[in-house]
């Protein structure tokens, strides 16, 4: 626990309402949405870039965690005190600044929660794209902190796509401004690549500037039913190669399939190996052309059924099948494991195949669904955390997914962040020069190990 | 083993993903973790691991919910999140007891009809003698300190005297083609008696035999504050009544008062409680379902918006019915408002109890409400009725609030039971 002097200091800052003591609410801030929790020694809310500073100050004199916090829906542990301290909750910086409509810019604090700044840019026909699964909670500051994706990634691209700018209080205190409005800059080394995905060990984030672009005319929906899963992996290939780009392409597997039928009772084929759900958008004739020239591409890849969207009820209906996929896939056990590992798209096949293998070694139930335009899939292995024999076993498997996500090109995580959760393995991709290098600007940022200690670098180094 | 321990099962299959969040009516307004349904299960979670008492911030937290169930028609593990509150706030008065006024409240005031109307025949006294005048005036209850003045201002006028004691308890037709009990709640008997006369109006031109049985407080207030015992004896008392009035059907105007009598089946798990619930519909839903509906010739060229009660959409199911039975009201026209069924921040006594938190989330649904220009909100709850006018009048808005049998009603010729066309 923290000396109360220093909790006096804080209330001081941030007024004494916004500084959390009681166990009761300082438990409700050391979770995300892993299975994992701590206990912070204090829950600080700022509203303002200068009580952060202040409080970086403190904690520099004072040598003690300060943890960020969005939203607490991270999939990696990123914002976990798990050497306590203080958890900076950032929600309440919840402005939008500034819709630039001229150069299409927004400018908005980290605490805006996603969904709010789509409606509002929306509303004036301009676009926002990154759609993490839980973008309705989700702020943007998480989300650029751990450099979010989601299902439109593959036409669209990943949160560190639109970041122009950024304000950051740096974990000595200081005040760093990079980029701004402009799409262009290239004034020294790119910091805001280097601070988007760095999942609050490299400093808070206060101030960002994201780019917009003009909203698409229209889209449609259609999902396509396959016997083979290889047929629905040569289909997604297809599409490309004819020069394609839809702005979703996913991926169900049959037991994911099973699962959410016996869930919603839709209709879903059983004995099918996969399914893709394709969107695709942009002005209405080129949807209209494009939706028949997919769905022919799907049928000479060998769907067995393909079922196109007629209007916004139909394609709710078809979403709904890929959004009941986390609740559904518990039934099979109650501990969910979920991986984010994400390959180049040939190889989707071949990872499926390895997936199939290590989760049958083990003897372990393994789901897998994802975005499979590119690459990232979703492999969730179902277990009961109190299991201990169970539990070893996946702990072993999820090392070799790694191992072979690394093997076929790929990446530990397409979307999650290392955090906690993938903290031991980081060093398989990034092989040791790439991990003593990112130690290096850690330390050099960071010399006295303030900010989100614990994270990305395995234990025993960032301590 | 307590029922909460039971419930452990549903804490479990909470994977925080954070999707309350979103929906949840406290978090919009106060960005707090705790209060929002996945900090609160966490929370119970630890307590009943050993790791946390319950203490009396337990205690605050596991009140500070709306019961509006926006959380549980969102979360993708469907937990039913406010029966675990429910559950929390019986295991809280268990361990705690509850406060003396609710106590005394609960246990003498609900279960006595008698000692009920006398309070409220003081209630009229201290509004219409000039009392109300002299404390509103004299800024007496600013001395208290805390919100006891807005507080107060938050009751509308009682009723001089009781619905039912104004109304015959029988109305006969010449051919009823059914026989309706009617449940008329507290709120309508105390304080607005002008829905009840309009709910017999529009019964009256249906061709139904209308009953108004003693009856009794459905319980909700009780069980919302973790008085199960009180709860399932009023149940018990509503059931035994209605059973020997003999009806087809129980109608009611509030949608707390239905969604409690609906879970008479589960509170006292007897055969006669399972077959009154069976007999319980809400007034809009009766209308639109179990009679052949039609409205007066009196048009009403006004604009109207609806307002979904938590209870009536997410409790009952009921959200199409009130919209049908609007839109056949000659010369109305309707829109639908942003975030139709966004908890208006009353949820029983959760206005009195938290006043600021209850008027933030009030002034978000009333700006959603003046955003279609109506003239008119109507809503199915005389407990959001009561919520809406006291925000609107603090925004000194002219919108008027009508309960769903008030618009009906009006459209028929002066009171009179008109004759089918």
């Amino acid at each position: 626990m923290l000396h109360s002097s220093l909790i006096n200091k804080m209330k001081q800052i941030v007024g004494k309402e916004n500084v959390l003591t009681a166990v009761e609410e300082r438990l409700c801030y050391g979770y995300d949405s892993t299975p994992e929790a701590c206990l912070p020694d204090l829950v600080v809310r700022p509203d303002r870039t200068e009580q952060i500073q202040k409080i970086i100050k403190l904690a520099n004199l004072h040598l003690f965690p300060v943890i960020p916090r969005g939203a607490g829906t991270g999939l990696s542990g990123g914002s976990l005190p798990v050497k306590g301290g203080i958890v900076l909750d950032l929600t309440r910086m919840d402005r939008i600044l500034e819709i630039d409509e001229e150069n299409l810019v927004a400018v908005v604090e980290p605490g805006v929660v996603t969904v709010h700044l789509q409606e509002e840019v929306e509303r004036r026909g301009l676009f926002y794209p990154p759609d993490p699964a839980s973008l309705k909670t989700s702020t943007i500051g998480g989300n650029v902190a751990e450099c979010a994706g989601g299902p439109r990634a593959f036409k669209y691209g990943v949160t560190r796509d639109y970041v122009l700018g950024l304000e950051v209080v740096t974990p000595t205190g200081e005040i760093l401004k990079t980029g701004g409005k402009t799409v262009k800059s290239v004034t020294g080394y790119d910091l805001i690549r280097l601070y988007t995905g760095s999942e609050g060990t490299l400093g808070i984030i206060t101030k960002i500037f994201l780019r917009l672009i003009p909203k698409p005319e229209t889209k449609r929906t259609m999902m396509a039913v396959y016997e083979r899963l290889d047929d629905a992996a040569k289909t997604v290939t297809l599409i490309i190669k004819q020069g394609i780009i839809p702005v979703t392409l996913e991926l169900m597997d049959d037991l994911t399939i099973r699962c959410v039928e016996n869930y919603l009772r839709i209709g879903l084929p059983l004995d099918a190996e996969a399914i893709l759900i394709i969107e695709v958008d942009g002005p209405a004739d080129l949807v209209k052309k494009q939706t028949s020239q997919v769905a022919e591409i799907c049928q000479s890849g060998g769907a067995r059924e393909i079922k196109i969207a007629e209007n916004e009820k139909e394609r709710e209906e078809i979403w709904a099948a890929r959004r009941a996929v986390s609740a559904a896939v518990v039934q099979i056990k109650p501990t969910k494991i979920s991986e984010d590992i994400a390959v180049p798209r040939s190889q989707i096949p071949n990872m499926v195949r390895r997936l199939k293998e290590i989760a049958s070694r083990y003897n372990l139930n393994l789901v897998i669904f994802g975005h499979a335009g590119d690459g990232n899939l979703h492999p969730n292995i179902l277990c009961d955390q109190n299991d201990p024999e169970e539990m070893e076993r996946v702990e072993k498997a999820v090392g070799e997914l790694f191992q072979a996500a690394v093997e076929l090109g790929g990446t530990l995580s397409g979307e999650h962040g290392i955090g906690i959760m993938k903290a031991p393995y980081l060093q398989l991709e990034t092989g040791d020069v790439g991990y003593e290098v990112m130690w290096a600007i850690k330390k050099t940022l960071d010399p006295n190990n303030i900010l989100n200690p614990g994270k990305i670098f395995r234990s025993g180094r960032n301590e | 083993m307590n029922s909460l321990a039971k419930a452990e099962g549903h804490l479990n299959r909470c994977s925080k993903c954070g999707g309350c969040q979103a929906v949840c009516p406290l978090y919009r307004e106060t960005k707090a973790e705790p209060y929002v349904a996945r900090g609160k299960i966490f929370l119970l979670k630890n307590h009943l691991e050993g790791r946390l008492p319950l203490s009396s911030k337990m205690k605050e937290i596991m009140s500070l919910c709306l019961l509006c169930k926006a959380c549980v028609s969102q979360c993708p593990n469907s937990i039913p999140v406010d029966r675990l509150i429910l559950e929390a706030r019986r295991e809280i008065a268990r361990e705690k007891g509850i406060s003396f006024v609710k106590k005394n409240v609960f246990q003498h005031l609900l279960k006595n009809n008698g000692r009920l109307n006398l309070a409220a025949q003081l209630g009229y006294f201290y509004q219409q003698t000039g009392l109300q005048w002299l404390v509103r005036k004299s800024q007496i209850l600013k001395l208290f300190g805390g919100e006891l003045a807005q507080k107060e201002s938050l009751f509308p006028v009682m009723a001089r005297r009781p619905f039912r004691r104004q109304v015959p308890r029988h109305f006969t037709s010449p051919r009823p083609k059914l026989r309706v009990a009617y449940y008329t709640g507290c709120l309508t008997n105390y304080l607005y008696p002008a829905t009840g006369h309009a709910v017999i109006n529009v019964l009256r031109n249906h061709e139904l035999e209308i009953l108004i049985p003693e009856q009794w407080c459905c319980g909700i207030p009780a069980l919302a504050s973790g008085d199960e015992k009180t709860a399932a004896e009023l149940a018990r008392k509503n059931v035994e009544a209605f059973q020997k009035a003999g009806a087809d059907a129980v109608i009611t105007d509030c949608a707390s008062c239905g969604s409690m009598l609906k879970e008479y089946t589960d509170l006292l798990n007897t055969p006669e409680a399972k077959a009154f619930t069976a007999k319980v519909l809400d007034f809009s839903q009766f209308l639109s379902e179990a009679v052949s509906f039609h409205a007066g010739e009196i048009e009403i060229p006004r604009l109207a918006t609806y307002h979904d009660p938590c209870h009536l959409k997410r409790g009952q199911g009921v959200s199409d019915a009130p919209r049908r039975l609007i839109n056949m009201v000659p010369g109305l026209t309707f829109k639908e408002m942003k975030e139709s069924d966004r908890c208006c921040g009353a949820a029983g006594s959760f206005n009195l109890t938290y006043h600021n938190l209850a008027t933030k989330i009030g002034r978000r649904k009333v700006e959603n409400i003046r955003q279609t220009g109506a003239d008119f909100v109507i809503t199915g709850c005389p407990s959001c009725i009561m919520q809406l006018r006291h925000v609107l009048e603090l925004e000194k808005s002219p919108i008027q609030v009508l309960h769903i049998a008030e618009l009906l009603s009006m459209t028929y010729s002066s009171g009179k039971v008109s004759k089918r066309n």
